[in-house]
């Protein structure tokens, strides 16, 4: 199945899985940090909120180096357009357009609404994907499993729902 | 070091984008079990950081001399009901947290939304923290539940 950008075709997993592996140990070897995104999310945040939770010295000490690394995975997206074909604002979304078919203002308040869901999600779980699912796991963390294990249930019930009962998807993938 | 953390930044942007991490067909063909990729990227991942940790650990030091120190994360309720919503929202979105910016990147202009919300959701978390902190067994607010 190739991309939505471009029409490319994927990385090959096994390279894909080296190169995030590689992220991560670099992190860890050259400062000490851990891998995680979700936590930026906060910092972002702190820039313009008040409170004592957003004004803790364990956010404020690490937007130093996680902001930098927030703003290279936007660097990262544009160079992977840009090297393949053009980057270009797209409103493209797959299977989405397909089986449920809305067009760009529901689209948001689609996108908006679930985003609510995973910055709430992750801050309360301590975590995402990268760091629960990759780094927690990868340091043999029990939270991090017991939260990775919720996540991938509660997403794989959710889709199943969406695509298989509300808007099946005619033709597979 | 900013410009360390940039780069690293952009190659894990740059990964996240090319591998179908940061593909909303690739993500919903994860969770209705008919695509392997991304589970195999995941397996690979940790199957390979795992004992990269450990070694590095087991060294003490980065690269520049400090001592290496991983922060643990406590065990809390937060662990399942978070995870549970988070699944709920990758599943809606088709975007976690790092693809949220990538897809942004990339010049997908709906991720802009998906983005605005996870801000809008992690500042509401932060603000009921002290509200949450005894329900869901939370660590204390100058903790938090731990960067990730």
């Amino acid at each position: 199945m190739p991309l939505i950008l471009n029409d490319l075709p994927p990385l090959h997993w096994a390279l894909a899985g080296v190169g995030v592996a590689g992220v991560t140990l670099a992190l860890l070897l050259v400062g000490s940090r851990r891998l995680g995104i979700s936590t930026g999310f906060e910092d972002v945040c702190s820039l313009v909120l008040r409170g004592p939770y957003f004004e803790r010295s364990a956010v404020a000490s690490g937007r130093g180096w996680r902001l930098p690394l927030l703003a290279g995975l936007l660097l990262g997206g544009v160079l992977s357009a840009v090297s393949s074909g053009g980057w270009e604002p797209t409103w493209d979304l797959g299977i989405f357009d397909r089986a449920i078919g809305l067009g760009p203002a529901a689209k948001l308040a689609w996108m908006f609404a679930g985003g609510l869901f995973v910055g709430f999600g992750t801050r309360l779980a301590g975590g995402c994907t990268s760091g629960h699912g990759i780094f927690g796991l990868s340091n043999l963390e029990l939270p991090s499993l017991v939260t990775t294990v919720s996540f991938m249930v509660a997403g794989i019930l959710t889709t199943q729902i969406i695509y298989r009962v509300v808007f099946p998807l005619a033709g597979g993938l | 070091m900013t410009l360390v953390y940039l780069v690293l930044g952009t190659v894990f942007g740059f990964i996240l984008s090319r591998s179908g991490a940061a593909d909303y067909n690739y993500i919903q063909g994860m969770f209705l079990l008919e695509e392997f990729q991304l589970f195999g990227i995941m397996a690979v991942a940790v199957v390979l950081a795992a004992p990269g940790v450990w070694l590095i650990k087991r060294r003490g030091r980065t690269l520049l001399g400090t001592p290496v120190a991983i922060e643990l994360k406590g065990l809390h309720r937060g662990n399942v009901v978070g995870g549970v919503l988070f699944g709920i929202g990758w599943s809606i979105t088709g975007m976690c947290p790092g693809p949220i910016i990538v897809n942004i990147g990339e010049g997908k202009i709906y991720a802009v939304a998906a983005l605005a919300g996870a801000l809008t959701g992690a500042a509401a978390f932060g603000s009921l923290y002290e509200r949450l902190e005894r329900p869901f067994r939370l660590p204390a607010l100058e903790v938090g539940t731990g960067e990730g």
